[in-house]
């Protein structure tokens, strides 16, 4: 019942965050919704440094400090993708994906 | 921070960046303009600067997360030109409101910057940094003319395909540090595991997003055609060239292919983009979205290059990178006066431009010629150069898929031509061309020529310059 957590564990739920992340950025309509998706699959990599550093390489910091990279990173790019969304929303008055199509060849 | 002196240049131009973002502030409206000039002489200057320090063994060295040697110093100056040129020809394209100057300048030159840092990183975190600084810049040019709905659609795109394209490479990245410890490339006790492989595929995925490889290559026509022309110019350039240098750097010095038995994978995904790139483009009317197909196909043939595998292949890569920059910059600094002088990309701008502007139409043709790789333009010494090294590595059918689509390239170029040159004009009128497009087209016209003719020098250059530190 009280089996500890192993790093089997930590993997196996990164793994399906990301293939969530995936599906999801993949199959969403809604632009909001993609970008929530790709906030997972980046979380899902966060999991994943975190767990490694705690499980496979305890004296190093290199796996922490990357995901403290990527989260910053993460942000930064979010806040592009909103401000791009806003000023197609002022546009065309939509958000979803499929009524972007004025390129296309 | 070991050496961190080696990265100065980029240092100098991501400072020299943020000066004329904050010049911007300060200075009167109507006066603008002078930034664009800023920011191209900061791009020539540090261009100047590294190309003085090539041979300089005291540039060189390797630091904590990076190494500056000759390959990267190459790439960093090819960069630098292509920056340069269109930050020229952005003077002369007139749907640039003034008053963004400032900041236009100021994210090409941070994204050059960031280019600059991914040819020189030997580290997956600078990796992963140096590409999201290019990226980000980058979704804010390509969606640069806010009331042009293209450009946001567009731009919109490139973000979705890009932040997407990170994460995954962002997955494989933590991979990585799970199969061998350590974020270095240069990684002594990697075992190759199935997870160390897992990991550098998504890595080479991430990649493949921004040199626009073929499973990856969904946004390159939306966001090119989107995006106002210089910055196209630039995207279709600088990024593809430097991943290309980061590839060569990941997978052909440290983790060569043959050991991770990935040559397979790398070079059906070459042939892939090429036929992918090449059929597209054949079908395309709106000049834009045909060069961004083109330029799609060339990634495949600069792949081919790195999919050999051996230092020919990355001579070969490095010598059509550098001609690659002449022959895209000329015809889309071509494209840029055609198009804004008639307000359409459209195929049927070009019909008789021979009579109305004859330098432009042979410009265009030379360049186009030379993307076909046909002799004695330079396009055609580095194609074969590649596809020898293709022959050479025991990939000959490769190299015949190469050839083949060259052969079918031919027809969507001298489609182009055709129309030039035997179609009559709607009006004859002659077409406009500003003193920098001019220029920006002298220069590249130049380049295909005098490398094609005489590619001895550039040849030399490049072998001499083919070194790379771990």
């Amino acid at each position: 019942m009280n089996a500890p957590l192993t790093l089997a564990h930590y993997m196996t739920l990164a793994g399906l965050l990301f293939l969530i992340g995936v599906f999801g950025a993949l199959t969403r309509r809604n632009i909001i919704g993609i970008l929530m998706s790709i906030e997972l699959m980046f979380n899902a990599a966060n999991i994943n440094l975190a767990a490694f550093d705690r499980f496979l390489h305890p004296q190093g910091v290199t796996g922490q400090a990357l995901a403290l990279f990527v989260m910053t990173v993460a942000a930064a790019e979010i806040v592009v993708g909103l401000a791009l969304l806003l000023a197609i929303y002022r546009g065309a008055d939509t958000v979803y994906a499929e009524d972007f199509n004025l390129l296309k060849g | 921070m070991n050496n961190l002196r080696l990265l100065m240049p980029e240092t100098v131009l991501a400072t020299l960046a943020l000066v004329v973002a904050f010049v911007d502030l300060v200075l009167p409206a109507r006066k603008s303009r002078v930034l664009y000039h800023l920011g191209w002489l900061s791009a020539a200057g540090v261009l100047g600067w590294v190309a003085l320090t090539m041979g300089d063994s005291s540039a060189h060295g390797t630091g904590t997360l990076w190494a500056a040697d000759p390959f990267s110093q190459f790439f960093k100056m090819t960069t630098l030109l292509t920056c340069a040129l269109c930050l020229l020809l952005g003077l002369d394209y007139a749907e640039l409101p003034d008053s963004g100057a400032g900041t236009f300048s100021a994210l090409m030159l941070l994204s050059t910057a960031g280019l600059m840092y991914l040819v020189s990183a030997t580290d997956l975190l600078l990796v992963f940094v140096a590409l999201e600084l290019v990226s980000i810049s980058s979704f804010i040019l390509a969606g640069f003319e806010r009331r042009n709905p293209k450009s946001n659609e567009g731009s919109m795109k490139y973000f979705l395909f890009g932040a997407f394209s990170s994460a995954i490479m962002v997955f494989g990245i933590s991979l990585y540090y799970g199969a061998t410890g350590t974020t270095k490339l240069a990684a002594a006790g990697a075992v190759p595991g199935p997870m160390l492989i897992l990991a550098l595929v998504l890595i080479l995925l991430g990649f493949g997003f921004k040199a626009s490889l073929a499973p990856m290559h969904f946004w390159v026509p939306d966001a090119y055609e989107g995006a106002p022309t210089p910055v196209t110019t630039f995207l279709s350039v600088a990024p593809k060239l430097a991943t290309f240098a980061a590839i060569a750097r990941v997978f052909g010095a440290i983790f060569p292919l043959q050991t991770y038995d990935l040559t397979l994978l790398v070079s059906i995904i070459a042939a892939l983009t090429m036929t992918a790139g090449n059929f597209t483009a054949m079908f395309q009317t709106d000049v834009k979205r045909l060069l961004a197909y083109s330029s799609i196909a060339q990634a495949g043939y600069l792949l081919i290059g790195l999919a050999a595998g051996s230092p020919l292949g990355r001579e070969g890569v490095m010598l059509y990178s550098f001609v690659y920059v002449a022959m895209n910059v000329g015809a889309f600094a071509v494209v840029q006066a055609v198009g804004s002088a008639k307000g359409s990309y459209d195929l049927s701008a070009f019909d008789g431009l021979y009579k109305r502007r004859l330098g432009l139409a042979l410009a265009l043709m030379f360049c186009l010629l030379s993307l076909a790789g046909i002799p004695p333009l330079a396009g055609f010494i580095g194609k074969m150069v590649i596809f020898s090294s293709a022959v050479q590595a025991g990939q000959w059918w490769l190299a015949v898929v190469g050839v083949l689509n060259s052969c079918v390239s031919v027809y969507y170029y001298f489609a182009i031509a055709h129309r030039m040159f035997f179609k009559e004009p709607s009006d004859d009128s002659a077409i406009p061309v500003g003193a920098y497009v001019c220029g920006g087209v002298a220069v590249a016209v130049v380049g295909v020529l005098l490398f094609g003719v005489h590619p001895e020098p550039l040849l030399a250059g490049v072998r001499a310059s083919a070194k790379m530190l771990p």
